[in-house]
């Protein structure tokens, strides 16, 4: 596609995606923060540049490009972006959050397998064998790998019939 | 002759049994990333940068080196036996390369890809040789105004080309910078945008914000596609004709020059190199009407180019402290953690290191050609392990990385944060690519500003009275306003996903 065909394409009376509205809106609240915030730092100290002038600066490039690239929307809407699978990034999100909060607690080679196990056997739909083997690889595997190999200390149980057993 | 000495050294450094292993591991993980379609060398690189902070400065980056021009070569495997640019860099020798491969020439394809790439990149370390002590010094001449005028040139490069509206590369950008003022300022010691929370107040990690928004953002970007078969080429096949061979060599030349000559151009991808390579053999070459049905030349130039590209890309972080494009921002990030600053200190404070990686990218350069060309068979085989068996493990990879930065789960929950930010940014077609550099750039482009002005007691007309700083300030200006000129762009770039 060249980018004469991408120009034309906008119908004249079409509006603006939601969600690219919703961006602009998030880039020029964040300029709008940005600018206040940085006035509170300093801009000026009796020696010079103070603490708050780049960012000043740069909440106001946030901010005066959000005006322009809502200007721009509001003349020629650009095409809504390809979306994701609601799905997919829902269990993604929502598993790496679960196993960041039980790093700590249950430690690396437990939570790791659970997270493992549920993207390969629940959501990957893999055989019991090929998912247990990989789960055992990617948790206690790469915790040996990584801990005696590498001299990287991944995460162990905080609770003590867990760590005593060595997870 | 101090040159030569100092090569040799690095030599004798690079050529340790340790270090020839990271050079090695470095290849084979920078084919296997190149080889995936969805890790691109930027989150591949990012992602493994802390596996190696345990590492001395030597061994780890000569392993990110060596994985980040490893990627280059491992980009093509798919291109021409698939159909599909492992990285973005290798998406034009999709068009040869693939038909080759329907005419039964898929391992002569990959052999010449291969040995272009040497050359390319061989003759680009030639070039960063030769360079490195000459611009080195003349780095040493260039004050605050000076560096902060250079970076402000670099940015507005990788702004004007990125993607299709400057508004968003200028929006990416200034996020980039914020992202990277978030802790205690440098000068006078205030803390920044940390909302009271103690952990911030070191800043955001660079590592966990690129390895979420360039490589948890692309996994959660996914959607279903059909699977795929690969016929891996048998050995018999790799060796190219000798007419093959003497239709390559002028596109190698050719493919040499302009990978070299945009490599030292700040923003200039390989994208753009590999794609102007291809234009320069529609032009020039014997066999142009060939060019689309299976000319080895598509393959040849291209190929050469890009890794041409990313050797000599290396040259303006090495003499002066700019990366000149993501990836290269990522490795400067991944230098500096080491206690390492690119430019022309790193020749005078650790001249035993410098060399040694340049004298490692000679050696990675022959390591790729003996790794790639007999294992085709075994490269391609990776992509017959299954989505979701991959998916799962460059998830877990992700949170290694994350979690060992800091041994902080909380830098686990910056990365999925910065993953959802980066799903964000690619729905709304805002490039990534001015985000990574300003996230590097942004202390040290604060730091060379507030000199500047602490020098000239606040008088912003510093940058405008000292010649170098002059012409860059209005080079810079010219770059932003070149759309006002309607000048035109590379195509490659709108289309490149990491610019």
């Amino acid at each position: 596609m060249t980018t004469e065909s991408t120009m034309t394409q906008s119908p004249a009376r079409a509006r603006p995606a939601r969600s690219v509205l919703a961006g602009v809106a998030a880039f020029g609240a964040l300029g709008a923060y940005v600018l206040v915030s940085s006035v509170g730092l300093g801009l000026w100290t009796s020696l010079g540049p103070g603490p708050g002038l780049f960012p000043f600066a740069m909440g106001a490039v946030l901010a005066s490009m959000s005006v322009l690239w809502l200007l721009q929307e509001l003349r020629r809407p650009s095409a809504a972006g390809e979306k994701a699978d609601g799905g997919l990034v829902l269990a993604v999100v929502v598993s790496l959050v679960l196993l960041a909060a039980l790093l700590d607690l249950l430690g690396f080679q437990l939570s790791m397998f659970l997270f493992l196990m549920y993207h390969l056997k629940i959501r990957g739909k893999r055989g019991w064998l090929s998912a247990l083997l990989t789960a055992l690889a990617g948790s206690v595997g790469a915790f040996y790998a990584f801990n005696y190999g590498l001299n990287v200390a991944l995460p162990v149980s905080s609770i003590p019939v867990l760590n005593l057993i060595g997870l | 002759m101090d040159t030569l000495n100092e090569l040799l050294n690095g030599f004798a450094a690079a050529l340790t049994w340790q270090n020839l292993i990271f050079a090695f591991l470095g290849c084979l993980l920078g084919t296997v990333i190149g080889v995936l379609p969805g890790i691109g060398p930027v989150a591949g690189v990012a992602l493994l940068i802390p596996l190696t902070l345990n590492m001395d400065p030597t061994g780890s980056i000569i392993m990110l080196c060596a994985i980040f021009y490893g990627t280059a070569y491992g980009g093509t495997i798919t291109s021409v036996l698939l159909n599909t640019p492992g990285e973005a860099a290798s998406a034009i020798t999709t068009i040869d390369g693939h038909a080759m491969t329907l005419m039964g020439k898929a391992g002569a394809a990959l052999t010449i890809a291969a040995i272009g790439s040497f050359v390319g990149g061989t003759i680009a370390t030639l070039g960063l040789v030769a360079a490195a002590k000459p611009l080195g010094e003349l780095g040493l001449l260039v004050g605050p105004p000076e560096f902060f005028a250079l970076m402000v040139v670099g940015i507005s490069l990788l702004v004007a080309l990125a993607g299709k509206s400057m508004v968003k590369a200028l929006i990416s950008g200034a996020l980039g910078l914020l992202i990277s003022m978030v802790g205690i300022d440098p000068v006078a010691g205030a803390p920044r945008f940390t909302f009271g929370m103690d952990r911030l107040l070191d800043g955001v990690s660079f590592v966990a914000v690129i390895v979420g928004v360039f490589g948890l953002s692309e996994i959660l970007s996914y959607r279903k596609g059909e699977s795929t078969v690969v016929h891996a080429p048998g050995f018999r096949s790799l060796l190219p004709t000798g007419k093959e061979w003497r239709r390559s060599a002028p596109s190698m030349a050719r493919g040499t020059g302009i990978g070299f000559g945009l490599g030292l151009i700040p923003g200039m991808t390989g994208s753009v190199a590999s794609l102007l390579s291809y234009g320069a053999e529609k032009k020039f070459s014997k066999h142009r009407n060939e060019l689309g049905k299976g000319a080895v030349e598509g393959v040849a130039g291209p190929e050469t180019a890009n890794n041409a590209h990313a050797n000599a890309a290396l040259i303006p972080l090495f003499t002066l402290g700019i990366p000149a494009s993501p990836t290269i921002a990522v490795l400067m990030g991944a230098f500096l953690q080491q206690g390492l600053t690119p430019g022309p200190t790193l020749f005078t404070e650790h001249s035993e290191i410098a060399w040694a990686i340049i004298a490692s990218l000679f050696i990675g350069n022959l390591l790729l050609v003996l790794l790639n060309v007999p294992l085709v068979g075994l490269w391609t085989s990776i992509l017959r392990v299954p989505a979701p068996i991959l998916t799962a493990l460059i998830l877990l990879f992700m949170v290694i990385g994350a979690y060992t930065i800091n041994f902080s789960v909380f830098d686990v929950f910056v990365m999925i944060g910065f993953g959802l930010l980066g799903l964000a940014l690619r729905h709304l077609e805002i490039p990534l690519a001015p985000m990574v550099l300003t996230l590097v750039l942004g202390p040290l482009m604060e730091r060379s500003l507030r000199e500047s002005l602490e020098i000239s007691q606040g008088d912003f007309s510093i940058f405008l009275n000292r010649p170098i700083s002059l012409v860059l300030i209005i080079l810079g200006v010219l770059i932003i306003c070149s759309p006002l000129l309607k000048l035109r762009k590379p195509k490659a770039l709108m289309d490149d996903p990491e610019a």
